[in-house]
């Protein structure tokens, strides 16, 4: 959009069809130029240099550049890297809301191409939402990139050629020496998750002498009979329990409860595609017992991929709701007794994916040679 | 003058607003219509807002008195856990350290030290101790990070001023030592890429005295302030249990009273050799859980002087790799790793088996699960548990019974940061 300070700055009698002007042109645009207040939409984490920009490091206030929190009140976006699905629509609803005249500051290789993101399916790319002005590149961008790219829109505003203002070194490519034919390192990616049948998670370390753990192994053995398909000590301080089936989950729990662990570290999900299995893993550890503090207790089990349904702990285990509501997101195991279940917490409504964490949906990969200079 | 009382019923209409569907508000319809006839009402804070990073919170009203604070994060799920699958394992260096860049050395550190547990790589004690300076130096720069937030919540500008005015000195620092600012990437499997002049690690020591200075300076300014006192007060106070059951970690679970830092009860690289304290306070409140972040702060300053007058001479690779440099290299890259980084780690392929490692973040404990299936050069699934997805339950409940207008206090003193939370 072509409208920068100048031309909007008048009111136009319809009618009629006669611009007025309410400023001379030199005047709006020099006020323009130094009064760029973009407002504070953090996207991401090229944020963190946009706040140096703002502090006394750099201080782009010297170029009239001052961040405000409300979208009413500015004329400017810093979109500070990547931009998701779900903050797309939030980019816009602040970009629309802004009085023009107005401009946008692409920042970090997220906001053009993606970045690191590249093949990510909840990232968008900005310039398929808002009209950018000026480019910034980094990952993240200098504080000095981004005064770049504010001197830029202020050349764009004053109506002169708007071209970066440092000027690469170059020489000349067809000089150079040939280099001699480099031999590309060993197979860059090799991704055999097809072949994968099972993983074994609980590899026993070798001799590892941990007398509190195997008490604990014989006491949940025990307590649990059958239920425990295996029970070892993977390695000091690490305990490893498989269960035979996610019925028993609720039993190993309490009475892992019981004996003081009393938060849940991690939920996690290995989607064994070819066994046609989840395997849940559940990490539990102590803060009150001294004893216990440093032991990591790993419970393991299989659930069926095509009915992935596992009780939910949160009666016990509060801390745990919002990873087994993530987990529900990326894999689509249900909880059972989770309130939530059914609905997205993470992922945007619109994301073109449903479970995107399953090993049937493949993302694109960067396959490729990697050559070493 | 007597008014007699009589009942009046007004007509208001019940039906929801159309606007409902188009928020996309994550809760549930009935919830909404509950509210909707009753005298709460629901208040949408975000995504934009002066935060750092964006998510939405839908409060539930009763007067200005929060009844039920429910988040609607995801504003910055960029899928790294997926992403890793499609890495090399070196490759994912970069992308895990990418949601909370502010302290990317310790997030390195803690995927860093998956691999190496199972792939059984030594890492030298001179490598060792760059990390641990690495990371203090990360959780410094953090710690003022949240601190400057903070103020920006607070409406204290000149708190955000020396937040991230001290921070340039930790970013000029990290530049020095590694030559990126924020996204360093300098831990590597077995050691760190290259060595540290001494030079640069005797202005590091020299600097930690300045920072400290500065930060008693910012004692009086912002920290005992007493406008920041009266507004973090006793507000957003979470007991020791209730902390516990909501699964708080870090500096806001040491706030409730809880002694417990993965750097001490889980020691990894060289931190049972220094000496240090935890700090803990026991009011649970939004200043105390401010104040051990400060007192965090001279921690890690101590630690680094420590660290740098500790540290041994020798290489910063590992033996199990440096046995793979034809033997005229090794010397030079014993010291430098490049050249050779992506011949010696490129094809690194990991036994199959599972490692978790706890690390801990400058916003509490980080977890890393690394599955490997013993034949790719990527991991099978990489699970990654940052602090703030932790303190997001914990954040929640801190704010229910408290008055909209302590939330900015509230959100300020949990250092929540979006982007790790959904990483
Ligand atoms: S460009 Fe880099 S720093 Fe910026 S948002 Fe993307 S990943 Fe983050």
């Amino acid at each position: 959009m072509g409208d920068t300070g100048v031309n909007t700055l008048k009111i136009t009698l319809k009618s009629i069809g006669i611009d007025i002007k309410l400023l001379p042109d030199s005047w709006a645009s020099w006020g323009t130029k130094f009064s760029i207040w973009p407002a504070h939409l953090v996207t991401a984490c090229c944020g963190v240099e946009f706040a140096h920009t703002s502090a006394p490091g750099y201080d782009a206030e010297r170029w009239g550049f001052l961040p405000i929190f409300g979208p009413r009140q500015t004329n400017a976006i810093v979109i500070e890297g990547t931009v998701t699905r779900k903050m797309a629509k939030v980019v816009k609803v602040a970009y629309e809301q802004m009085p023009y005249p107005k401009f946008v500051i692409a920042m970090g290789s997220c906001a053009m191409e993606g970045g690191v993101f590249w093949n990510s399916y909840h990232v968008v790319r900005v310039s398929d939402i808002v009209p950018v002005d000026a480019w910034v590149m980094g990952c993240p961008p200098t504080p000095e990139a981004v005064i770049r790219a504010i001197r830029m829109v202020q050349d764009k505003i004053e109506g002169k050629e708007v071209k970066p203002n440092i000027r690469p070194s170059q020489f000349d490519l067809t000089k150079l020496k040939p280099d001699k034919p480099q031999r590309p390192p060993n197979p860059p990616h090799r991704i055999e998750f097809e072949l994968i049948k099972d993983i074994n998670v609980c590899k026993p370390m070798p001799n590892v002498k941990w007398e509190l753990g195997q008490k604990l192994v014989d006491g949940f053995k025990s307590t649990l009979g059958n239920g425990v398909k295996n029970a070892v000590v993977r390695n000091v301080n690490d305990l490893c329990i498989t269960l035979d089936s996610a019925g028993r989950l609720r039993e190993a729990v309490e009475s892992a409860f019981k004996l003081g662990f009393d938060h849940v570290k991690s939920i996690n999900v290995i989607d064994l595609i070819n066994a046609g299995v989840f395997r849940m893993e559940y990490v539990l550890g102590s803060y009150m017992n001294k004893e216990l503090m440093p032991v990591l207790l790993t419970i393991y089990f299989d659930v069926p991929r095509d009915e992935a349904k596992v009780p939910s702990i949160i009666d016990l285990y509060p801390g745990a709701d919002y990873q087994e509501r993530e987990l529900y997101d990326l894999f689509g195991v249900w909880f059972e007794g989770n309130p939530w279940m059914g609905s997205n917490f993470l992922l945007d409504p619109d994301t073109p994916v449903k479970y995107p964490l399953r090993k049937e949906y493949r993302i694109p990969s960067l396959k490729g040679v990697v050559v070493e200079r | 003058m007597v008014m007699s009382e009589r009942e009046v019923s007004i007509n208001v209409p019940v039906e929801l607003p159309t606007e409902v569907k188009s928020l996309f508000l994550p809760i549930p319809k009935n919830m909404v219509e509950e509210v909707y006839r009753s005298d709460e009402y629901l208040v949408l804070i975000g995504p934009a807002h002066p935060g750092s990073g964006h998510m939405r919170i839908i409060l539930r009203l009763k007067g200005d008195y929060i009844v039920e604070a429910i988040p609607d994060p995801g504003y910055v799920h960029r899928a790294v856990e997926k992403l890793a699958e499609t890495r090399l394992f070196v490759h994912n260096i970069p992308l895990v350290e990418r949601p909370t860049i502010a302290e990317s050395s310790i997030m390195d550190h803690g995927y860093v030290r998956a691999i190496e547990e199972l792939g059984q790589l030594d890492v030298p004690p001179r490598a060792q101790y760059l990390r641990v300076i690495m990371d203090e130096l990360s959780r410094i720069g953090d710690h003022l990070y949240d601190t400057g937030i903070l103020a920006v919540f607070l409406g204290h500008s000149t708190g955000y001023m020396w937040g991230f005015g001290l921070r340039e000195f930790i970013v000029d620092a990290l530049a020095r030592m590694t030559g990126a600012r924020i996204t360093v990437s300098f831990v590597i499997p077995s050691g760190v890429r290259w060595d540290v002049h001494p030079d640069t690690l005797r202005y590091i020591y020299n600097m930690t005295f300045f920072i400290e200075k500065k930060i008693d300076e910012l004692g009086t300014i912002f920290t005992k302030n007493p406008v920041t006192v009266s507004r973090m007060k006793s507000v957003g106070v979470l007991t020791k249990d209730e902390c516990i059951r909501f699964g708080a970690v870090g500096p806001f679970l040491r706030a409730c009273g809880v002694e417990y830092d993965n750097r001490k009860v889980r020691p990894y690289a060289v931190y049972d050799q220094l000496e240090w304290e935890v700090p803990v306070a026991d009011e649970g409140d939004a200043y105390s859980r401010f104040l051990v972040r400060v007192e965090e702060i001279r921690q890690s300053l101590n630690i680094i002087r420590q660290a740098v007058k500790n540290i041994p001479e020798g290489p910063v690779i590992g033996s199990k790799l440096m046995a793979r440099v034809p033997p005229k290299e090794r010397e030079r890259v014993a010291k430098d790793i490049r050249n050779y980084l992506f011949r010696l780690l490129i094809g690194l392929t990991l036994p199959e088996g599972e490692a978790t490692t706890l690390t801990e973040a400058a916003r509490g404990t980080l977890l890393y699960s690394l599955v490997s299936d013993g034949k790719s050069n990527v991991p099978y699934r990489l699970r990654m548990i940052t602090p703030s997805w932790y303190n997001l339950r914990p954040f929640m409940e801190s704010l229910k019974g408290y008055r909209l207008m302590d939330l900015p206090a509230i959100y300020g003193s949990w250092g929540y940061f979006p982007p790790e939370a959904d990483r």
